[in-house]
């Protein structure tokens, strides 16, 4: 039995002591999610999972239900499974964990998916700079594989054949966007498809294809071992189970916390038990949710906020990868848009027009109200190309791009007015 | 990439099953396991030439991704992270102050090739910032005595592994 308030995706990582164990993992719950699904009907496991309210925890919120109800419905031969391990958003470092200290975790959600959809391949694409996990999780692919639950005829059940294969990023950002992952796997530059077509209709190799992040394939046995009404009764209505969150910036309990969907954003900076509030003396100014392409909200308007899709939806804020950046009042929120702005110019692929170029004039316009060079009429021209940029990329990096600087712009105004009237004072961190 | 023979590098090919699929587990392997910490010309002929593909494919991959390289690198490439996690906790002294022990620019090696330092976004320690990443290893938490400390150990050698 699961409860509220009791660790569920973290709780084998406390206790393991070696992560790549298929024994020690099977003593912890391990593979009983599987053990379960290969005795339920296919159209059962579909129900459970609708139930469970997983919405997709690389950033994106979708039901997973729903996305694994269409690719069981997609027409086709060859179905591939893939998992999104190139966690690259600043501010996240919660997939690492699973990844290096419950790697079995993930490997049995893929798993469950190759037999859901009688896949034949499972792919995880892990970012570059986790290259001495891509070593611990090859051990745990090897170590599974021994033990029957990936190879030929998985548990004895004849043509269950299901292999995983690991694909190394190489730094690139964009790869986390699913199309851009996919053609990287195919030996290709990571750049984005057009879509549609749907990616659960023509994916890998123009195949349907699943592709889900860590943390939701970890959460998937959870589902069938504990029953979609569990998992659902661990969150709030909107979307069930517990959630990953990475705390980082001015706070003084830096790190990785598993919380319920639900749970106060107050409890969340300033109780002991996680953050602990600020880390340098000064109030807490405000909270980019997410990762860099999420929104930002001012801590003063957060008082009554419920960390859960709904809660921070209400407050026009996203849960997105789980990374809460926090910052206090001696960081300029002008000061903190010039650099994210600079990550979206550094990390466009390029591929199309209005992100490649859009970025750039986004990072030039944030710069000169950074530097109280801004001009009449320049915080139209940023909103003007901040909509540009929106509207008319191709992918989810450009369409993203003005999350922050908007809800930057809507919480301190006079920020931004400043640095058009030259009396601003810019006042950037560093606190060591 | 004199570091590496060509049987060596053969055997990452072949540890990879001259996969296509996995191009980038073994083109990093090559350029990790080299001392120059790059992809030469030759290199990138022999992948091409194992995998089926063109150079022009080979070199389009070396050129859209950040960790892969085509000039050498200095012995310790000093990665810094520039993402605002890490950037307002501290990292934005990080590139002053090794510029001011190293005395080279940012990008640019040392004269004695042991040194060089550039900024990434986000390596995924953004709970441990300021940090400074070698090869595969982080080192977190940085203060300003950290780093001189830190510097000090690769010149005696401390990391002989890095």
């Amino acid at each position: 039995m699961i409860k509220r308030n009791q660790q569920v995706l973290l709780a084998r990582i406390n206790k393991m002591k070696q992560a790549t164990d298929v024994e020690e993992y099977q003593k912890y719950n391990g593979f009983s999610g599987l053990l379960k699904a290969i005795d339920m009907d296919k159209e059962t496991i579909l129900d459970e999972l609708d139930l469970a309210q997983l919405r997709g925890r690389g950033g994106a919120a979708f039901p997973l239900g729903k996305k694994w109800r269409h690719l069981y419905g997609a027409k086709g031969e060859t179905k591939y499974i893939v998992c999104n391990a190139d966690e690259g958003e600043p501010g996240t470092f919660k997939d690492k964990a699973l990844l290096e200290h419950d790697p079995l975790s993930v490997i049995e959600g893929m798993v469950i998916a190759g037999y859901l959809f009688s896949a034949k391949a499972g792919y995880i694409y892990m970012r570059g700079e986790y290259r001495r996990i891509q070593k611990v999780f090859q051990e745990a692919l090897d170590n599974a594989e021994k033990a029957g639950f990936l190879g030929e005829n998985i548990l004895g059940i004849k043509g269950f054949n299901y292999k995983i294969t690991i694909i190394s990023g190489a730094g690139a950002y964009v790869c986390g966007e699913n199309s851009a992952l996919l053609n990287s796997i195919e030996g290709k530059t990571g750049r984005p498809r057009v879509k549609p077509p749907h990616l659960a209709d023509v994916g890998l190799y123009l195949q349907p294809t699943l592709v889900n992040n860590v943390e939701s394939f970890a959460g998937i046995p959870v589902i069938l071992r504990e029953g979609g009404q569990a998992f659902l009764d661990l969150g709030t209505k909107d979307g069930g189970g517990t959630k990953l969150i990475c705390l980082s910036g001015h706070i003084k309990n830096r790190g990785l916390y598993e919380v319920n969907l639900g749970t106060p954003l107050q409890e969340i900076l300033y109780s002991e038990e996680y953050g602990g509030g600020s880390s340098t003396g000064h109030p807490l100014k405000f909270i980019h949710f997410g990762g860099q392409s999420g929104p930002i909200g001012a801590v003063q308007n957060l008082d009554a906020c419920i960390y859960s899709y709904k809660g921070l939806w209400d407050k026009d804020l996203s849960v997105g990868s789980g990374a809460i950046v926090v910052m206090d009042d001696q960081v300029s929120v002008v000061d903190y848009l010039v650099q994210v702005a600079a990550f979206f110019a550094h990390e466009s692929c390029g591929k199309c027009t209005p992100c490649r170029l859009g970025t750039t004039r986004i990072l030039e316009l944030l710069k000169k109200f950074n530097t109280q060079t801004a001009v009449t009429g320049d915080l139209e021209r940023l909103e003007k190309m901040l909509m540009h940029v929106t509207n008319l990329s191709a992918c989810g990096l450009g369409q993203s791009v003005a999350n922050p600087m908007k809800s930057g712009l809507a919480y301190f105004p006079e920020e931004f007015e400043a640095g058009i009237r030259e009396t601003a004072v810019s006042v950037k961190g560093g606190l060591w | 990439m004199s570091s590496l023979s060509l049987s060596e590098k053969e055997a990452i090919i072949l540890e990879n099953d001259s996969d296509p699929q996995r191009i980038l587990n073994m083109l990093i392997a090559i350029q990790y396991a080299s001392e120059e910490g790059y992809i030469d010309e030759e290199t990138a002929k022999l992948v091409a030439d194992r995998l089926h593909l063109s150079q022009a494919r080979v070199y389009e991959i070396l050129s859209f991704y950040a960790i892969l390289k085509t000039e050498p690198q200095a012995r310790y490439v000093l990665k810094i992270c520039n993402s605002t996690p890490c950037l307002f906790t501290g990292g934005d002294r990080l590139a002053e102050l090794l510029e001011m022990i190293l005395e080279v620019p940012e990008g640019q090696p040392t004269p004695d090739g042991l040194f060089m330092y550039h900024s990434i976004p986000c390596i995924g320690a953004c709970d441990q910032g300021p940090v400074i990443k070698i090869k595969d290893t982080v080192f977190g938490k940085l203060t300003e005595a950290k780093v001189y400390q830190l510097i000090d150990d690769l010149q005696s050698g401390r990391y002989q592994e890095l």
